[in-house]
């Protein structure tokens, strides 16, 4: 099992490595001349000059890169050429937001996907089961942006009364009743991306189950539906379920770019589709970062915990 | 000497109480929604104003944009101020009095004032700031203040501006930036941080403690501000407020209607009809002083230095489609030049192509001989209104075989490229215009001056308007005003012109004594948020 | 000999055309049906110059912002261009990224799987570390970062979504090359003296494709959901040329004024586009390889 968990951690870090690879070429790759950006286009062509030598431009990329990741592994994640406010700082200041969003999407998601997921896995065939993978398909094939502003419409503007507001954000220490009232729209907009996806993974990894030999051994010990499913199928099924949860986090950053963007929710994803524009890469890649590692960290918990809970899996080589 | 000036103020106040009403639909000048008389006020709260776009300067001598007098006006004083039908009213001056020859003007200043820092407002302080605006090396304000010659410390409140020569529009500058004060204390120590963090520098009503650059502004109170309800008590009313920019207009209604902010001076016309008619919000309108136009770069080596090629452009623009169709959806007034319906010299005869005249422009290209007109337009991104206008200015040139390509940029970029003479075609970029048409006019079409951003020069123009500066008699101040009109639009233009703004005061319900002033700037020391 | 039902694809029985044709419907509706709409959808992109009632980017101020109605099907934006024949051009722009990006995907990533699976060793090691690194990201933020370091245009969209859909297909064929490679016949092949290509024809790759096509039909739903996620966040074509979720972006100012047309066109047209592409590709799952059904998009 130790050794399990060490190969998995040895393995990340050559991974986690071409990461911070990948996130420092795509801001090198831009065309845009951060000097230019920071001092504007006629500034001084010395003064050009010494904000490239301040920020080391003018080494050699390999050497460049190693400056930037030992900055990023103290924690310094640059400075934002537009507000010149610490990207690290910039971040911790609106992941409060993004977490809460994706923690509620979750909840939902995950909610519903286990209730629907049963129910049609135990319903085989039937109505209800067609239903559901019905909805599945659909709910893969929808984007989240259109969605959302389908919502944004229904029900700030077609529902009289605005019961759940077009976005927005008040801390949830200020006014818990106002940050849930903003929360659902964009949490169901958010939610409704993985649901698909979480519906389509409960339900056949519950059909897997169900074929399994022991399962066929209750039923033959004559052990009630209902028992086996709880006792039997639940726990094993819980697996991917776990999996699951980890590939959503995935999902849900992804989906936080772009709904926090249209629910003017500020999150980091907001904070980078901002940035675009006015090219400011030190916090693009910032936020780029912090997905890719958090994304990483629970895929890492996702498999540790899986391991933990089938034994069979933790003495199988890693198939990566 | 005196008397004319007392004619000038009076012609002034009716002409500009005349003047406030164009068009349709607008609530009369002054328009406010101020409480009645005897009811006490109600004092407390935060209200959060949803700025267009993020500030550049909050030091008043290097500012240059309209966003960062919105915030001007809460942390500074001026000398004298406007009242919403268009009067300069006492402000830090309790009173003035020009000589005989109208080459000085001696001021009374009030003498209970401090600035936030606690350091006293007086005589010498006025000196300081108004030498520091002249004599400072990249200050924006050298040519509001060009007419004043020294500044003599009378007494310690009483100041006299000697001028080199009568300048009628001189009043009118120090009703903004160049009359804001500001404490030296604060200049000498922040140093160059004071234009990103003026903390406590000005004497205004409201204190500024917090500057975050693109997120928000924070305005505290000032309990010790001098000014006072018409009842005697104490403004402002409000504890604080929060400045938040927001660029896209319908992501700041978005935010007003979800109570995120409270109060925003700018909305896209095609939401107009509904804001009217939304019960919790509370709609003000006046005709503001703001044009709108696109900025030739007319340099030598740049495309535009052919003047024919912008009057082509200007005639092929059809105005009336761009305020009917485009983002003000029938809001505003159309126009060919940069003096509006709200100033005393307007002349609504002046109406060079009434009708767009796409032949008349390809054949003045033809003329020119050198092939189709082909240039860059560069537009401000992060507005999709601002983009459709884009498109369709793009679509009435192409009909005149005119070819404008649409480049996006961040609008401070572009404003930064533009002042420094770089844009290789035209931008779009308007002006949120000033009281006296002097302030509409003079520093954009006069050679060398500041916001003279087309490069444009033109001796007859130059002339004109310097004549009209020194011309007390406002007759003949229109005319001339008129004379330089017809030149730098018509016959030598110096840009494009296509219309005219309204000054909006959208805000919730609760908020009152808000008043709609043309140069489109909220006051907040008169403004209640009601329980 | 008509009206024998024939399983899929194995058997080389002569039965009369139409009713393979109609058996072959039968007993596969969803591949139908997917199929039907992703050729529609294709032939839209393909025919759009033809079909297209209007001109999708000519500017017409005066039928600015007209509801749905008999001469503009889904009404006008607020440039009166018909949002119906934006909506056909539009496609072009979402069904070429999504065949060019999951192209790029395919080519790069099935070689760098035969190399890896092939050639092993330090190679592998490389290779397969390098693909995990794409793995790390999610995918739509891999290509936001991607498309906005290149800068906003559709070129540069497309490399992006491909990048991103390189690391499927290399793990699948990797996959396919690993298990085949140890197989008997194959060691007797290359005792014989086969060379390494002829191997790889003749027995990697017939197995390894039905998963590839199943996985190119999902990548290219996900591909087209990328390109409309992109552009709505103003990295695709820049305007005036029509697409889908930038048109959404542009038009969504309108909602609160109730003019709903011009987002909801696009946003069906997204909507059905992908259904198309992911029905298609579950049903050919179901089809080609039941194995398959374990593992999720």
């Amino acid at each position: 099992m130790i050794t399990y968990i060490l190969r998995r951690l040895l393995l990340m870090i050559p991974v986690a490595l071409l990461v911070t690879v990948v996130v420092f070429a795509l801001a090198r790759l831009s065309p845009a001349d951060p000097a230019v950006v920071i001092a504007g286009e006629q500034a001084d062509p010395a003064v050009l000059a010494a904000i490239r030598e301040e920020l080391g431009l003018d080494k050699p990329l390999p050497v460049q890169y190693v400056a930037w990741l030992s900055h990023v592994v103290q924690g310094d994640l640059g400075r934002s050429f537009q507000t010149r406010q610490r990207v690290l700082e910039a971040i911790t200041e609106r992941l409060p937001a993004t977490v809460e969003l994706g923690a509620a999407a979750i909840l939902i998601s995950v909610t519903f996907a286990l209730s629907i997921g049963i129910l049609s896995a135990i319903k085989r065939n039937s109505v209800v089961d067609l239903l559901a993978s019905s909805v599945t398909l659909m709910g893969v094939s929808f984007p989240s942006f259109f969605l959302g502003i389908v919502l944004i419409l229904l029900f700030a503007y077609v529902i009289p009364g605005r019961i759940f507001p077009p976005g927005g954000y008040v801390p949830l220490v200020e006014d818990p009743f106002e940050n849930l009232r903003r929360l659902v729209l964009p949490a169901a907009t958010l939610a409704t991306a993985s649901l698909a996806v979480n519906l389509r993974q409960v339900r056949s990894s519950l059909l897997d189950v169900f074929g399994h030999e022991y399962m066929r051994t209750a039923r033959a010990k004559g052990l009630r539906e209902r028992t086996v499913i709880a006792r039997h199928a639940l726990k094993n099924a819980l697996i991917p379920i776990v999996t699951l949860v980890g590939i959503q986090v995935g999902a849900i950053i992804e989906g936080a770019f772009i709904t926090e963007t249209i629910f003017s929710w500020p999150g980091i994803g907001r904070l980078a589709v901002q940035a675009i524009p006015s090219q400011d890469y030190p916090v693009v890649q910032g936020v780029v970062l912090v997905s890719a590692i958090s994304f990483m960290l629970s895929t890492l918990f996702v498999d540790l915990l899986y391991a933990w809970l089938d034994p069979r899996i933790s003495f199988e080589s890693a198939a990566v | 000497m005196t008397r004319l000036l007392a004619i000038l103020t009076t012609l002034a106040l009716v002409l500009a109480a005349c003047g406030s009403t164009p068009g349709t639909g607008t609530t009369t000048g002054g328009a406010t929604s101020a409480p009645s008389a005897a009811a006490k006020p109600t004092y407390g709260g935060t209200l959060t104003f949803g700025l267009e776009n993020d500030v550049s300067n909050l030091d008043p001598m290097l500012s240059g944009l309209f966003v960062d007098r919105n915030i001007h006006y809460a942390m500074y004083d001026s000398l004298v101020r406007v009242s919403p039908k268009g009067e300069i009213i006492p402000w830090l001056a309790e009173s003035w009095k020009y000589s005989d020859d109208a080459k000085s003007v001696t001021f009374s200043l009030r003498k209970d004032v401090k600035y936030h820092d606690g350091s006293a407002f007086d005589a010498d302080s006025v000196k300081w700031n108004i030498e520091r605006y002249i004599q400072t090396k990249g200050s924006s304000r050298t040519a509001d203040l060009a007419s004043v010659d020294t500044v003599t410390v009378v007494d310690p409140s009483t100041v006299r501006f000697n001028l080199k020569a009568p300048f009628a529009p001189l009043l009118g500058a120090l009703v903004d930036r160049a009359g804001m004060m500001v404490s030296r204390k604060v200049v000498e120590a922040m140093g160059a941080d004071f234009t990103l963090k003026p903390f406590k520098a000005g004497t205004g009503p409201f204190v500024l403690t917090e500057a975050v650059k693109n997120d928000h502004y924070t305005l505290e109170k000032n309990p010790d501000w001098w000014g006072k309800d018409k009842d005697g008590n104490k403004l402002p009313y409000l504890d604080k407020v929060i400045v938040k920019p927001i660029l896209d207009a319908d992501v700041r209604l978005t935010n007003l209607r979800t109570g995120n902010v409270q109060l925003l001076n700018g909305i896209n016309g095609k939401d107009v009809p509904a804001v009217k008619s939304d019960p919790t919000l509370t709609y003000l309108e006046v005709g503001s002083f703001s044009w709108n136009s696109m900025v030739p770069n007319e340099a030598p080596t740049y495309i535009f230095n052919e003047k024919r090629y912008v009057k082509a452009v200007s005639m092929a623009l059809d105005r009336d489609e761009i305020l009917a169709k485009g983002p003000a959806q029938g809001v505003g007034l159309v126009g060919w030049g940069p003096i509006s319906p709200a100033h005393f010299a307007y002349d609504a005869s002046f109406k060079p192509w009434p009708k767009a005249d796409p032949e008349g422009a390809k054949k003045l290209v033809a003329d020119v001989g050198k092939g189709p007109l082909k240039f860059e337009f560069l537009v401000s991104s992060g507005d999709a209104g601002i983009l459709q206008l884009a498109q369709l200015i793009q679509a009435q040139l192409a009909k005149a075989d005119i070819t404008a390509d649409i480049k996006l940029q961040l609008f401070n970029d572009i404003v930064t490229l533009q002042q420094s003479h770089k844009h290789a075609g035209m931008t779009l970029v308007g002006w949120s215009g000033r009281l006296d048409p002097d302030g509409n006019t003079y520093d954009f079409v006069v050679t060398g001056s500041p916001n003279n951003d087309s490069s444009y020069s033109n001796a007859q123009v130059d002339t004109l308007m310097k004549a009209q500066r020194a011309e007390s008699d406002p007759a003949k101040r229109k005319d001339s005003l008129l004379k330089a009109q017809q030149i730098y639009v018509v016959d030598d233009p110096s840009r494009v012109w296509y219309g005219f703004g309204v000054s909006p005061i959208v805000s919730i319900k609760k908020l009152i004594g808000m008043e709609s002033y043309p140069d489109r700037i909220p006051r907040f020391q008169t403004a209640q948020l009601q329980k | 000999m008509s009206g024998t039902t024939v399983p899929l694809a194995i058997g080389r029985q002569r039965t009369s055309r139409v009713s393979t044709v109609r058996a072959f419907a039968r007993r596969n509706p969803r591949m139908v049906i997917g199929g039907t709409l992703v050729v529609a959808w294709l032939l839209i992109a393909v025919l759009a110059p033809f079909i297209a009632p209007f001109d999708p980017i000519k500017v017409v101020p005066s039928d600015s912002l007209i509801p749905p109605g008999a001469k503009h099907w889904l009404g006008t934006d607020d440039l009166g261009r018909d949002v119906l024949s934006r909506v056909m051009w539009g496609s072009r722009v979402s069904l070429s990224v999504g065949v060019i990006s999951v192209s790029i995907g395919l080519f790069v990533g099935v070689t760098i799987g035969l190399l890896s699976g092939y050639l092993g060793g330090t190679f592998d090691l490389i290779a397969m570390r390098g693909i995990d690194a794409l793995l790390a990201f999610p995918a739509l933020i891999l290509a936001i970062a991607i498309t906005s370091a290149l800068g906003p245009q559709i070129q540069n969209a497309m490399i992006a979504i491909g990048i991103v859909a390189i690391p499927a297909y290399a793990r699948l064929t990797r996959g396919q090359v690993l298990t085949v490679r140890a197989r008997d016949f194959i060691v007797a092949a290359r005792t014989i003296g086969a060379s390494p290509l002829r191997i790889v024809i003749r027995h990697i790759f017939p197995n390894v494709v039905n998963a590839l096509i199943v996985q190119a039909t999902l990548s290219t739903a996900f591909a087209i959901l990328a390109e409309a996620a992109l552009s709505f966040l103003g990295l695709g074509p820049q305007p005036p040329y029509p697409s889908w979720g930038q048109d959404i972006a542009y038009s969504q100012r309108y909602l609160p004024n109730l003019k709903w047309w011009m987002s909801v066109g696009p946003g069906i047209a997204i909507f059905t586009a992908v259904f198309a592409f992911n029905f298609l590709g579950d049903a050919l799952r179901d089809a080609l390889d039941p194995r398959l059904r374990r593992s999720g998009t």
